[in-house]
Protein backbone atom coordinates (compact mmCIF):
# COMPACT_ATOMS: atom_id res chain seq x y z
CA UNK A 1 0.00 0.00 0.00
CA UNK A 2 2.75 2.22 1.16
CA UNK A 3 4.00 3.55 -2.32
CA UNK A 4 4.30 7.70 -1.93
CA UNK A 5 5.77 9.92 -4.55
CA UNK A 6 6.99 12.45 -1.98
CA UNK A 7 8.64 10.22 0.06
CA UNK A 8 10.32 9.29 -3.23
CA UNK A 9 11.25 12.72 -3.74
CA UNK A 10 12.72 13.12 -0.13
CA UNK A 11 14.89 10.13 -0.89
CA UNK A 12 15.91 10.98 -3.54
CA UNK A 13 17.04 14.58 -2.12
CA UNK A 14 18.18 12.97 0.75
CA UNK A 15 20.57 11.01 -1.19
CA UNK A 16 21.77 14.08 -3.00
CA UNK A 17 22.59 15.67 0.05
CA UNK A 18 24.38 13.17 1.14
CA UNK A 19 26.54 12.97 -1.78
CA UNK A 20 26.78 16.87 -1.56
CA UNK A 21 28.08 16.98 2.05
CA UNK A 22 30.03 13.61 2.40
CA UNK A 23 30.65 12.25 -0.75
CA UNK A 24 28.94 9.05 -1.91
CA UNK A 25 31.62 6.44 -2.14
CA UNK A 26 30.25 3.40 -2.89
CA UNK A 27 32.20 0.27 -1.59
CA UNK A 28 32.07 -3.00 -3.57
CA UNK A 29 31.93 -5.24 -0.18
CA UNK A 30 30.68 -8.66 -0.09
CA UNK A 31 29.15 -10.29 2.18
CA UNK A 32 31.25 -11.07 5.21
CA UNK A 33 29.35 -13.08 7.75
CA UNK A 34 31.55 -11.23 10.46
CA UNK A 35 30.10 -7.77 9.83
CA UNK A 36 26.72 -6.79 11.82
CA UNK A 37 24.14 -5.27 8.84
CA UNK A 38 21.43 -2.60 10.26
CA UNK A 39 17.70 -3.68 9.67
CA UNK A 40 15.62 -0.16 9.60
CA UNK A 41 12.50 -0.88 10.80
CA UNK A 42 9.29 1.01 11.26
CA UNK A 43 7.44 0.05 14.09
CA UNK A 44 4.11 1.84 13.67
CA UNK A 45 2.73 -1.08 11.04
CA UNK A 46 0.93 -4.48 11.92
CA UNK A 47 0.58 -7.41 10.99
CA UNK A 48 3.95 -6.92 9.24
CA UNK A 49 6.06 -5.02 12.18
CA UNK A 50 5.20 -3.39 15.46
CA UNK A 51 6.70 -2.97 19.00
CA UNK A 52 4.81 -4.34 21.57
CA UNK A 53 5.83 -4.22 25.28
CA UNK A 54 9.27 -3.29 23.79
CA UNK A 55 9.29 -6.30 21.48
CA UNK A 56 9.09 -6.26 17.68
CA UNK A 57 6.89 -8.80 16.48
CA UNK A 58 5.12 -9.16 12.98
CA UNK A 59 5.13 -11.23 9.52
CA UNK A 60 8.17 -8.88 8.24
CA UNK A 61 10.07 -9.26 11.37
CA UNK A 62 9.48 -13.24 12.47
CA UNK A 63 10.51 -13.66 9.23
CA UNK A 64 13.96 -11.54 8.93
CA UNK A 65 15.27 -13.50 12.21
CA UNK A 66 14.46 -16.82 10.67
CA UNK A 67 16.16 -15.75 7.31
CA UNK A 68 19.62 -14.35 9.37
CA UNK A 69 19.40 -17.32 11.53
CA UNK A 70 19.30 -19.60 8.43
CA UNK A 71 21.99 -17.45 6.45
CA UNK A 72 24.05 -16.96 9.45
CA UNK A 73 23.50 -13.02 8.61
CA UNK A 74 24.28 -10.55 11.83
CA UNK A 75 21.84 -8.09 12.18
CA UNK A 76 21.18 -4.67 14.35
CA UNK A 77 18.03 -3.38 14.37
CA UNK A 78 17.35 0.42 13.41
CA UNK A 79 13.93 1.65 14.52
CA UNK A 80 12.83 4.95 11.91
CA UNK A 81 10.15 6.72 11.20
CA UNK A 82 8.41 5.66 7.59
CA UNK A 83 9.41 8.75 6.24
CA UNK A 84 12.84 8.43 7.10
CA UNK A 85 13.26 4.95 5.91
CA UNK A 86 13.75 4.81 2.65
CA UNK A 87 16.05 8.29 2.45
CA UNK A 88 18.36 6.46 5.46
CA UNK A 89 18.77 3.21 3.04
CA UNK A 90 19.50 5.22 -0.30
CA UNK A 91 22.04 7.15 1.81
CA UNK A 92 23.38 3.81 3.32
CA UNK A 93 22.75 4.76 6.92
CA UNK A 94 20.99 1.44 6.91
CA UNK A 95 21.54 -1.83 4.96
CA UNK A 96 17.66 -3.15 4.40
CA UNK A 97 14.18 -2.62 5.70
CA UNK A 98 12.07 -4.50 7.24
CA UNK A 99 8.39 -3.69 7.04
CA UNK A 100 5.34 -3.89 4.52
CA UNK A 101 7.17 -1.88 1.28
CA UNK A 102 5.62 -1.89 -1.87
CA UNK A 103 7.93 -2.74 -4.76
CA UNK A 104 7.18 0.47 -7.36
CA UNK A 105 9.16 2.30 -10.36
CA UNK A 106 10.19 5.31 -8.52
CA UNK A 107 11.68 3.55 -5.59
CA UNK A 108 13.33 0.64 -7.78
CA UNK A 109 15.53 3.87 -9.15
CA UNK A 110 16.86 4.23 -5.93
CA UNK A 111 17.06 0.78 -4.34
CA UNK A 112 16.99 -2.87 -5.04
CA UNK A 113 14.75 -5.58 -3.87
CA UNK A 114 14.62 -9.05 -3.01
CA UNK A 115 12.09 -11.10 -4.59
CA UNK A 116 8.33 -10.62 -3.70
CA UNK A 117 7.00 -12.76 -0.84
CA UNK A 118 3.59 -10.82 -0.79
CA UNK A 119 0.80 -9.26 -3.25
CA UNK A 120 -1.35 -7.19 -1.78
CA UNK A 121 -5.25 -5.65 -2.48
CA UNK A 122 -7.44 -3.56 -1.48
CA UNK A 123 -10.48 -3.29 -0.03
CA UNK A 124 -13.51 -0.40 0.86
CA UNK A 125 -14.27 -0.39 4.55
CA UNK A 126 -17.87 1.13 5.49
CA UNK A 127 -19.66 1.67 8.97
CA UNK A 128 -21.61 -1.15 9.47
CA UNK A 129 -24.64 0.90 9.94
CA UNK A 130 -24.97 2.25 6.38
CA UNK A 131 -26.06 0.44 3.59
CA UNK A 132 -23.58 1.25 1.21
CA UNK A 133 -22.29 -1.19 -0.56
CA UNK A 134 -19.08 -2.24 -3.19
CA UNK A 135 -20.40 -0.46 -5.83
CA UNK A 136 -22.31 2.61 -4.24
CA UNK A 137 -19.50 3.40 -1.63
CA UNK A 138 -17.66 4.62 -4.39
CA UNK A 139 -20.43 6.70 -6.37
CA UNK A 140 -23.27 8.71 -6.05
CA UNK A 141 -21.87 11.72 -3.99
CA UNK A 142 -19.91 9.97 -1.18
CA UNK A 143 -16.55 11.35 0.29
CA UNK A 144 -13.92 8.85 0.21
CA UNK A 145 -11.31 8.87 2.54
CA UNK A 146 -7.55 7.25 2.75
CA UNK A 147 -4.18 7.40 3.14
CA UNK A 148 -2.91 9.96 0.99
CA UNK A 149 0.13 9.11 -1.20
CA UNK A 150 -0.28 5.11 -0.69
CA UNK A 151 -1.51 3.12 -4.05
CA UNK A 152 -4.77 2.12 -2.63
CA UNK A 153 -5.76 6.09 -2.15
CA UNK A 154 -3.86 6.98 -5.33
CA UNK A 155 -6.00 4.45 -7.41
CA UNK A 156 -9.32 5.96 -6.28
CA UNK A 157 -8.07 9.53 -7.27
CA UNK A 158 -6.52 8.02 -10.62
CA UNK A 159 -9.37 6.33 -11.74
CA UNK A 160 -12.03 7.30 -10.23
CA UNK A 161 -11.84 10.52 -9.18
CA UNK A 162 -11.66 12.00 -12.63
CA UNK A 163 -14.80 10.30 -13.53
CA UNK A 164 -17.81 13.00 -13.94
CA UNK A 165 -20.25 9.84 -13.67
CA UNK A 166 -18.73 8.86 -10.68
CA UNK A 167 -19.15 12.08 -8.38
CA UNK A 168 -17.42 11.09 -5.51
CA UNK A 169 -15.14 14.00 -3.16
CA UNK A 170 -12.00 12.37 -1.96
CA UNK A 171 -9.68 13.56 1.72
CA UNK A 172 -6.34 12.56 2.60
CA UNK A 173 -5.53 10.87 5.91
CA UNK A 174 -2.17 10.92 7.50
CA UNK A 175 -2.40 7.05 8.45
CA UNK A 176 -5.31 4.60 8.21
CA UNK A 177 -5.88 4.81 11.60
CA UNK A 178 -6.88 8.29 11.59
CA UNK A 179 -9.22 7.70 8.50
CA UNK A 180 -11.05 4.74 9.91
CA UNK A 181 -12.00 7.53 12.92
CA UNK A 182 -13.15 9.82 10.88
CA UNK A 183 -15.12 6.73 8.83
CA UNK A 184 -17.21 6.23 12.51
CA UNK A 185 -18.48 9.61 13.26
CA UNK A 186 -19.73 10.07 9.34
CA UNK A 187 -17.41 12.86 8.78
CA UNK A 188 -15.94 10.03 5.49
CA UNK A 189 -18.59 7.23 3.82
CA UNK A 190 -16.18 5.10 2.65
CA UNK A 191 -12.00 4.10 3.38
CA UNK A 192 -9.87 2.83 0.66
CA UNK A 193 -7.04 1.34 2.16
CA UNK A 194 -5.43 -2.50 1.48
CA UNK A 195 -6.10 -5.72 2.21
CA UNK A 196 -3.79 -6.42 5.48
CA UNK A 197 -4.55 -3.14 7.51
CA UNK A 198 -8.34 -3.17 6.17
CA UNK A 199 -9.47 -6.56 7.35
CA UNK A 200 -7.69 -6.07 10.92
CA UNK A 201 -9.37 -2.74 10.77
CA UNK A 202 -12.80 -3.77 10.46
CA UNK A 203 -11.92 -6.84 12.80
CA UNK A 204 -10.60 -4.37 15.36
CA UNK A 205 -13.51 -1.66 15.15
CA UNK A 206 -16.96 -3.24 15.93
CA UNK A 207 -18.93 -0.16 14.00
CA UNK A 208 -17.01 -0.80 10.26
CA UNK A 209 -17.10 -3.67 8.14
CA UNK A 210 -15.33 -4.71 4.62
CA UNK A 211 -17.64 -3.38 2.18
CA UNK A 212 -15.66 -4.65 -1.00
CA UNK A 213 -12.25 -5.95 -2.42
CA UNK A 214 -10.32 -5.10 -5.51
CA UNK A 215 -7.68 -6.89 -6.54
CA UNK A 216 -4.84 -4.94 -7.86
CA UNK A 217 -3.69 -4.70 -11.37
CA UNK A 218 -0.35 -5.21 -12.19
CA UNK A 219 -0.12 -6.93 -8.89
CA UNK A 220 1.82 -4.95 -6.18
CA UNK A 221 4.42 -7.28 -4.33
CA UNK A 222 5.53 -6.45 -1.09
CA UNK A 223 9.58 -7.18 -0.69
CA UNK A 224 12.84 -6.51 1.14
CA UNK A 225 14.42 -3.11 0.03
CA UNK A 226 18.32 -3.02 0.02
CA UNK A 227 21.13 -0.22 -1.05
CA UNK A 228 20.70 0.08 -4.56
CA UNK A 229 23.58 -2.60 -6.29
CA UNK A 230 23.79 -4.01 -3.44
CA UNK A 231 26.88 -3.11 -2.05
CA UNK A 232 26.80 -4.99 0.77
CA UNK A 233 26.52 -8.75 -1.11
CA UNK A 234 22.92 -8.91 0.84
CA UNK A 235 20.85 -10.09 -1.90
CA UNK A 236 22.20 -13.74 -2.70
CA UNK A 237 21.78 -14.41 0.95
CA UNK A 238 18.43 -13.16 1.84
CA UNK A 239 16.43 -14.19 -1.48
CA UNK A 240 18.18 -18.12 -0.79
CA UNK A 241 16.82 -17.57 2.87
CA UNK A 242 13.30 -16.21 1.49
CA UNK A 243 12.84 -19.05 -0.99
CA UNK A 244 14.11 -21.92 2.07
CA UNK A 245 11.75 -19.80 4.83
CA UNK A 246 8.84 -20.77 2.00
CA UNK A 247 9.97 -24.41 0.87
CA UNK A 248 9.87 -25.34 4.63
CA UNK A 249 6.95 -24.41 5.56
CA UNK A 250 7.83 -21.97 7.53
CA UNK A 251 6.81 -18.72 6.20
CA UNK A 252 2.94 -19.98 6.00
CA UNK A 253 3.63 -20.75 9.46
CA UNK A 254 4.41 -16.93 10.29
CA UNK A 255 2.07 -15.33 8.07
CA UNK A 256 -1.06 -17.29 10.04
CA UNK A 257 0.19 -16.64 13.68
CA UNK A 258 -0.66 -12.75 12.18
CA UNK A 259 -3.05 -13.36 9.60
CA UNK A 260 -5.46 -16.66 10.33
CA UNK A 261 -6.48 -18.35 7.07
CA UNK A 262 -4.44 -16.29 4.77
CA UNK A 263 -4.12 -17.35 1.00
CA UNK A 264 -0.12 -18.01 0.89
CA UNK A 265 1.07 -17.24 -2.44
CA UNK A 266 4.03 -18.89 -4.48
CA UNK A 267 7.27 -17.10 -3.75
CA UNK A 268 8.53 -15.64 -6.33
CA UNK A 269 5.55 -13.38 -6.30
CA UNK A 270 5.07 -11.08 -9.25
CA UNK A 271 8.38 -9.74 -10.23
CA UNK A 272 8.02 -6.09 -12.19
CA UNK A 273 10.29 -6.13 -14.77
CA UNK A 274 11.71 -2.58 -13.98
CA UNK A 275 13.34 -3.95 -11.06
CA UNK A 276 17.01 -4.16 -11.86
CA UNK A 277 17.57 -7.13 -8.98
CA UNK A 278 14.59 -9.08 -11.46
CA UNK A 279 17.13 -9.15 -14.32
CA UNK A 280 18.17 -13.02 -14.75
CA UNK A 281 20.03 -14.38 -13.00
CA UNK A 282 18.46 -13.44 -10.36
CA UNK A 283 21.46 -13.15 -7.22
CA UNK A 284 20.61 -16.43 -4.62
CA UNK A 285 18.48 -18.48 -6.73
CA UNK A 286 20.07 -18.89 -10.49
CA UNK A 287 23.42 -19.18 -10.26
CA UNK B 1 -8.52 -0.03 27.56
CA UNK B 2 -6.64 0.94 30.56
CA UNK B 3 -4.79 -2.36 30.51
CA UNK B 4 -2.57 -1.14 27.69
CA UNK B 5 -2.00 1.48 29.62
CA UNK B 6 -0.80 -0.40 32.61
CA UNK B 7 1.20 -3.28 30.50
CA UNK B 8 3.03 -0.65 28.33
CA UNK B 9 4.33 1.65 31.49
CA UNK B 10 7.66 0.60 31.70
CA UNK B 11 7.93 0.56 28.41
CA UNK B 12 6.58 4.10 28.09
CA UNK B 13 9.08 5.42 31.06
CA UNK B 14 12.05 3.90 29.35
CA UNK B 15 10.99 6.36 26.57
CA UNK B 16 10.69 9.11 29.63
CA UNK B 17 14.20 7.89 30.33
CA UNK B 18 15.63 8.28 26.70
CA UNK B 19 13.88 11.76 26.35
CA UNK B 20 16.20 13.19 29.96
CA UNK B 21 19.41 11.00 28.76
CA UNK B 22 18.92 13.69 25.17
CA UNK B 23 17.98 16.61 27.36
CA UNK B 24 20.91 16.50 29.56
CA UNK B 25 23.19 15.67 26.40
CA UNK B 26 21.88 18.01 24.49
CA UNK B 27 21.56 21.18 26.84
CA UNK B 28 24.67 20.92 28.31
CA UNK B 29 26.41 21.31 25.12
CA UNK B 30 24.44 23.56 24.54
CA UNK B 31 25.30 25.32 27.91
CA UNK B 32 28.60 25.43 26.87
CA UNK B 33 28.77 26.10 23.89
CA UNK B 34 26.00 28.96 24.09
CA UNK B 35 28.69 30.41 26.92
CA UNK B 36 31.31 30.98 24.91
CA UNK B 37 29.46 32.15 22.03
CA UNK B 38 27.81 34.91 24.54
CA UNK B 39 31.28 35.96 25.74
CA UNK B 40 32.42 36.35 21.68
CA UNK B 41 29.30 38.52 21.37
CA UNK B 42 29.82 40.91 24.10
CA UNK B 43 33.79 40.86 24.79
CA UNK B 44 34.92 39.75 21.20
CA UNK B 45 36.91 41.55 18.51
CA UNK B 46 34.87 42.29 15.09
CA UNK B 47 35.79 39.09 13.62
CA UNK B 48 34.64 37.10 16.96
CA UNK B 49 31.04 38.99 17.04
CA UNK B 50 30.74 37.95 13.54
CA UNK B 51 31.26 34.60 13.57
CA UNK B 52 28.95 34.43 16.87
CA UNK B 53 26.34 35.68 15.25
CA UNK B 54 26.45 33.51 12.07
CA UNK B 55 26.96 30.93 14.16
CA UNK B 56 23.74 31.50 16.07
CA UNK B 57 21.84 33.12 13.18
CA UNK B 58 22.24 29.64 11.63
CA UNK B 59 21.02 27.69 14.49
CA UNK B 60 18.50 30.43 14.97
CA UNK B 61 16.92 30.32 11.83
CA UNK B 62 16.33 26.63 10.36
CA UNK B 63 14.24 24.49 11.83
CA UNK B 64 14.72 22.05 14.42
CA UNK B 65 13.83 18.83 12.15
CA UNK B 66 15.99 19.99 9.40
CA UNK B 67 19.09 20.07 11.62
CA UNK B 68 18.49 16.75 12.55
CA UNK B 69 17.97 15.86 9.25
CA UNK B 70 21.12 17.44 8.20
CA UNK B 71 23.39 15.93 10.89
CA UNK B 72 21.90 12.64 10.82
CA UNK B 73 21.72 12.46 6.35
CA UNK B 74 25.25 14.28 6.44
CA UNK B 75 27.56 12.75 8.98
CA UNK B 76 28.13 9.01 7.86
CA UNK B 77 28.22 6.60 10.95
CA UNK B 78 26.69 8.74 13.48
CA UNK B 79 24.02 7.04 15.18
CA UNK B 80 20.57 8.65 15.85
CA UNK B 81 20.95 10.10 19.37
CA UNK B 82 24.42 12.09 18.81
CA UNK B 83 22.95 13.51 15.86
CA UNK B 84 20.16 14.72 18.02
CA UNK B 85 22.88 15.78 20.32
CA UNK B 86 24.64 17.86 17.94
CA UNK B 87 21.40 19.06 16.03
CA UNK B 88 19.49 20.42 18.88
CA UNK B 89 22.65 20.90 20.97
CA UNK B 90 23.86 23.55 18.50
CA UNK B 91 20.47 25.41 18.25
CA UNK B 92 19.88 25.23 22.15
CA UNK B 93 23.65 26.97 21.99
CA UNK B 94 22.43 29.45 19.73
CA UNK B 95 19.37 30.48 21.92
CA UNK B 96 21.40 30.14 25.19
CA UNK B 97 23.87 32.48 24.18
CA UNK B 98 21.19 34.92 23.76
CA UNK B 99 20.14 34.67 27.24
CA UNK B 100 23.85 34.57 28.61
CA UNK B 101 24.17 37.70 26.20
CA UNK B 102 21.16 39.73 28.11
CA UNK B 103 22.68 38.49 31.60
CA UNK B 104 26.21 39.43 31.03
CA UNK B 105 24.65 43.11 29.52
CA UNK B 106 23.34 43.16 32.66
CA UNK B 107 26.41 43.24 34.95
CA UNK B 108 27.33 46.66 35.76
CA UNK B 109 30.15 47.67 33.99
CA UNK B 110 31.96 49.06 36.59
CA UNK B 111 32.46 45.27 37.81
CA UNK B 112 34.87 44.95 34.90
CA UNK B 113 36.87 48.03 35.75
CA UNK B 114 37.49 46.91 39.01
CA UNK B 115 38.20 43.11 38.31
CA UNK B 116 40.94 45.07 35.78
CA UNK B 117 41.88 47.64 38.61
CA UNK B 118 42.75 44.78 40.63
CA UNK B 119 45.15 43.33 37.98
CA UNK B 120 43.21 40.67 36.83
CA UNK B 121 43.18 39.48 33.45
CA UNK B 122 40.31 40.24 31.41
CA UNK B 123 39.41 36.62 30.99
CA UNK B 124 40.01 35.66 34.16
CA UNK B 125 37.63 38.95 35.33
CA UNK B 126 35.31 37.30 32.33
CA UNK B 127 35.53 33.54 34.32
CA UNK B 128 35.49 35.09 37.67
CA UNK B 129 33.39 37.78 37.84
CA UNK B 130 31.59 38.47 35.23
CA UNK B 131 30.23 34.91 34.02
CA UNK B 132 29.41 33.85 37.83
CA UNK B 133 27.03 36.80 38.68
CA UNK B 134 25.50 36.65 34.96
CA UNK B 135 24.53 32.83 35.07
CA UNK B 136 23.09 33.87 38.36
CA UNK B 137 20.69 36.48 36.80
CA UNK B 138 20.33 33.97 33.62
CA UNK B 139 18.38 31.43 35.70
CA UNK B 140 14.99 32.57 35.37
CA UNK B 141 15.00 33.10 31.60
CA UNK B 142 17.17 29.84 31.16
CA UNK B 143 14.14 27.78 32.63
CA UNK B 144 11.72 28.56 29.67
CA UNK B 145 14.27 27.12 27.45
CA UNK B 146 14.83 24.16 29.76
CA UNK B 147 11.07 23.56 29.37
CA UNK B 148 10.94 24.16 25.78
CA UNK B 149 13.86 21.90 24.66
CA UNK B 150 12.91 19.13 26.84
CA UNK B 151 9.15 19.32 24.62
CA UNK B 152 11.51 19.47 21.40
CA UNK B 153 13.21 16.13 22.83
CA UNK B 154 9.85 14.51 21.41
CA UNK B 155 11.27 15.96 17.81
CA UNK B 156 14.22 13.44 17.92
CA UNK B 157 11.87 10.39 16.53
CA UNK B 158 12.49 11.51 13.14
CA UNK B 159 15.97 10.24 13.03
CA UNK B 160 15.16 7.24 15.09
CA UNK B 161 15.21 8.22 18.90
CA UNK B 162 12.84 5.98 20.07
CA UNK B 163 11.65 8.30 23.23
CA UNK B 164 8.74 9.07 24.61
CA UNK B 165 6.16 10.29 22.14
CA UNK B 166 7.98 7.89 19.50
CA UNK B 167 6.29 4.99 22.03
CA UNK B 168 3.22 6.07 22.75
CA UNK B 169 2.90 6.31 18.27
CA UNK B 170 3.78 2.61 18.91
CA UNK B 171 0.80 2.00 20.84
CA UNK B 172 -1.77 3.89 18.92
CA UNK B 173 -0.81 1.62 15.75
CA UNK B 174 -0.83 -1.64 17.21
CA UNK B 175 -4.14 -1.17 19.10
CA UNK B 176 -5.74 0.36 16.20
CA UNK B 177 -6.42 3.12 17.25
CA UNK B 178 -9.15 2.18 20.10
CA UNK B 179 -6.99 4.01 22.68
CA UNK B 180 -5.73 7.48 20.83
CA UNK B 181 -6.48 9.61 23.47
CA UNK B 182 -5.45 7.86 26.27
CA UNK B 183 -2.33 6.88 25.52
CA UNK B 184 -1.27 10.69 24.01
CA UNK B 185 -3.64 12.25 27.18
CA UNK B 186 -1.28 9.87 29.27
CA UNK B 187 1.94 11.21 27.45
CA UNK B 188 0.93 14.68 27.83
CA UNK B 189 0.96 13.96 31.51
CA UNK B 190 4.30 12.66 31.82
CA UNK B 191 5.95 15.78 29.62
CA UNK B 192 3.78 18.40 32.09
CA UNK B 193 5.05 16.53 35.49
CA UNK B 194 8.41 16.88 33.96
CA UNK B 195 8.71 20.34 32.73
CA UNK B 196 6.75 21.42 36.31
CA UNK B 197 9.63 19.20 38.24
CA UNK B 198 12.60 21.26 36.10
CA UNK B 199 10.81 24.25 36.71
CA UNK B 200 10.28 24.04 40.61
CA UNK B 201 13.74 23.15 41.19
CA UNK B 202 15.46 26.09 39.07
CA UNK B 203 13.18 28.42 41.20
CA UNK B 204 14.11 27.22 43.94
CA UNK B 205 18.00 27.29 43.03
CA UNK B 206 17.06 30.65 41.72
CA UNK B 207 16.50 32.00 45.22
CA UNK B 208 18.51 30.12 47.26
CA UNK B 209 21.44 32.43 44.77
CA UNK B 210 19.76 35.81 44.82
CA UNK B 211 21.03 37.98 47.29
CA UNK B 212 18.96 38.80 50.13
CA UNK B 213 18.26 42.37 50.19
CA UNK B 214 18.63 43.30 46.88
CA UNK B 215 17.55 40.55 44.56
CA UNK B 216 13.97 39.38 45.49
CA UNK B 217 11.57 37.13 43.45
CA UNK B 218 7.91 36.03 43.69
CA UNK B 219 7.00 32.63 44.55
CA UNK B 220 5.08 31.26 41.65
CA UNK B 221 5.90 31.66 37.33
Amino acid sequence: MRSRSLLAVVGVLSLLLTTIVVGNVSLQAQFDPESTYIVGVEATFPPWAWVEKGAFKGIAVDAIREIAKSEGINLKYQELPWPSLIPSLAAGKIDLVVTAVSVTQERAKVLDYTIPWWEINRVVLVRKDSNLNGITALCCGVTVGGQGGSTDFEWVKQELAPNPGLDIRLREFEDPVMAVEDLKIGRVDSVVIDSDTGDKLAAEHPDIRVAARFYAYPPEPYAIPVTKGDPQGLLPKLNHGIMELYTSGKWAEIVHKYIPGAIILPIPAYMPEYVGSYQHPIPGLEE
Amino acid sequence: MYKVILEELPYLLQGVLVALELLLAFISLGFLVGAVLAVMRVYGNRLLVLLAILIERFFRGVPAVVLLFLFFYGLSGVPPFVAAVLGLGLRSAAYQSQIFKGAIQAIESGQMTAARALGMGKLKAIRCIIIPQALRLAIGPWSNEFASELKDTSLAYTIGVIELLRRAKYIVSYTYGNNTLLVYGVCALMYLVLVRTGNVILYRLERRLAIPGFERREEGG
